[in-house]
Formats: structure tokens, sequence, C-alpha cells
């Protein structure tokens, strides 16, 4: 990736947000107060450091360009999908008015949904399908890390149903599927995912 | 509603600072945002540096009479988010009466 590609339109960066939150220091102070692309990074990376507790000897806070293999997909994926991406249409009350909500304010809502259950970090949150077309079926897919120990089945179970019910209530998508995919189970005391055998993925989708 | 624009709603910058107050007040939003990234708004930006000017926190832009206008807001999860743009639409074109308007509302933020 090149350098310029590590910038999120608005020209920051998630190394200069993870900066900030360790020493509170940022070029251009004003800026996080009107930018809403790096609040939502922000705040992914304050649930990613709470997550750290969990995590005794992973130092995510300090991680900003990420040491493990799991923090850095994490991490890539933010970089991916802290911008404003595809408009998605909102049904006006009066035609010719031109109603939308970015793509990357439902990313990060998903995200922040994933990242609210205990345990639990959201990795991709993606919406697959034509957004910026009304009726079009979207299959939402997320990825997620669940700190060794958390029931992974009932999680992703909790998260498809938060998710659905989210997405019912703050968008007018036509969500065909939402796919939830355990890619990393972390285990607490090592900075990385649980040793011994590759578990298999825990993936599942259905209609909401 | 048929009502005449105040006085300081003839200029874009009036009638911008005018709307940013309106939309604050719409049930569920929680924030206007700069209505342009900063990125697209660079020119803009040395400008108000020189004059002393603030960035326009909604834009407004006149054509004859007919207005344009385009706001970036963050909402709460309180209210379904549709709903909010759509009542900061209606707050909008209430605002402006009778002028013929064209109104885009940018949902940039739901938390
Ligand atoms: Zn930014």
């Amino acid at each position: 990736m090149s350098a310029s590609g590590d910038n999120f339109e608005c020209g920051h960066s998630l190394e200069e947000l993870s900066i900030y939150l360790d020493t509170g220091e940022f070029s251009d102070p004003g800026h996080l107060t009107e930018c809403p692309e790096c609040q939502s990074g922000l705040a992914a990376l304050r649930r990613l450091a709470a997550l750290g507790d969990e995590l005794v000897s992973a130092d995510i806070a300090a991680a900003g360009s990420g040491t493990d293999d799991w923090m850095q997909s994490i991490l890539d994926n933010l970089r991916l999908e802290l911008r404003p991406g595809r408009d998605i249409p909102v049904r006006p009350d009066t035609p010719g008015d031109i109603l939308t909500e970015t793509e990357g304010s439902i990313s990060a809502l998903i995200r922040s949904a994933a990242d609210s259950l205990p345990g639990t970090a959201a990795g991709k949150c993606r919406l697959d399908g034509d957004v910026s077309t009304p009726g079009s079926p979207i299959t939402v897919r997320v990825d997620v890390a669940v700190v060794f120990g958390h029931p992974l089945e009932e999680r992703a179970d909790a998260l498809r149903r938060g998710i659905a019910a989210t997405l019912a209530r703050h968008t007018e998508l036509n969500i065909a599927a939402i796919d939830v995919t355990v890619a990393d189970v972390l285990e607490p005391g090592f900075p990385g995912p649980a040793a011994g055998p590759a578990r298999p993925s825990e993936s599942s989708e259905e209609k909401p | 509603m048929n009502q005449s624009l105040l006085p300081g709603d003839t200029t874009p910058a009036g009638l911008a600072a005018a709307l940013r107050d309106v939309i604050l007040d719409v049930d569920g939003v929680a924030e206007v945002f700069p209505a342009r990234p900063l990125w697209q708004n660079i020119a803009g930006a040395a400008r108000s540096a020189v004059t002393g000017e603030p960035l326009p926190v909604v834009q407004v832009e006149f054509d004859g009479e007919a207005v344009d206008v385009l706001t970036r807001i963050g909402v709460s999860t309180a209210l379904p988010a549709p709903a909010v743009a759509r009542s900061v639409a209606a707050a909008i074109r209430e605002h402006l009466g009778s002028r013929t308007a064209t109104v885009r509302v940018q949902l940039v933020q739901v938390r």
C-alpha cells in the first residue's frame, strides 16, 4: 500500500489517530471535531484498547502499526472502511430532495455493534451489493476476533440479531443476509491467536 | 409555510448560520459537520484564514430566486436515522418558506 493509500480522504491516518490517543498530540486538533471518519476511527481504537485489558500482554493501544496478524487485519480493515464510501439513499418526503447516508457511517455503526459485545473486536465490516440502488439485495459481511472462553456460536447469533435490528432501524437497505465469521480466537495472556491447530471459522448466514 | 425571509437570510453565510441552528434543533440530530470535507475545501480554508471568516457550516448557494442547501449531519441512535434525515429536510424547507429549493441531507455519522 502506498503512503497516500494509508491516509483517509481527509488526509489523516490511523497512525496519527493512534498517536493522538497515546499522547494527546495531533497536528490539527480542530479537525477532530469536524471529521466524522476520524471520530469513528478514534472510537474504534478506544474499543480496541479496552479489549486489550482482556489480553494482558498485548499492548494494543501502542500497536498503531499492528504487530500481530489479527491486529494487523483489524487495522487494515479500519483503514479501508474509515472513509465516506458510497451514498446509501434514503426516501425523501419531497420529490427532488436528496437524502443519503454514507456507507462509512453504516459500517462504523456495524463495527460498534460488534465491538460492544464483551471480548469481541470487529475486523471486516462490509456491505456487499449495490447499496446506492434502493431495494437492491445487500449481504453484510462481518469478521470478528473473540477472546478465548467466550461462547462463539452464541456470540455470532447475538451479533447477527443485533446487526439486523440496527440496520432495519437506521437504514432502508434490503438486507438479504448477514454473514458473521469468527476469524480469530484470541488467547488471554498471549499477544496472538490461540495456539494449537487452526480452528475452523464459525460462519453462519441467515435471512434476518 | 409562507413567511418572508429574515434579513440575515439574504446572504449565503447568514442563511447558513440560521439553517445550522434550525438543523441542530431537530430531534435526533447530534451534530452538523462542515458541508464539505476539508480536503475539498483548501481554497476556502485559505480564504477564511485571510478574511478570518469561518468556513460555512451548511453549504448554501443562491441561483437567482432558487437556493441550494447541502448539510452533513451526525445523528444519535435514539431515533431512526432515515426519519431524522426527513425531519431535517422538512425543517430546512419550513425555514426557507416559499423559496424554490434543492435540499440535500447527508448523514455522515450514526452513533
Ligand atoms: Zn479526518
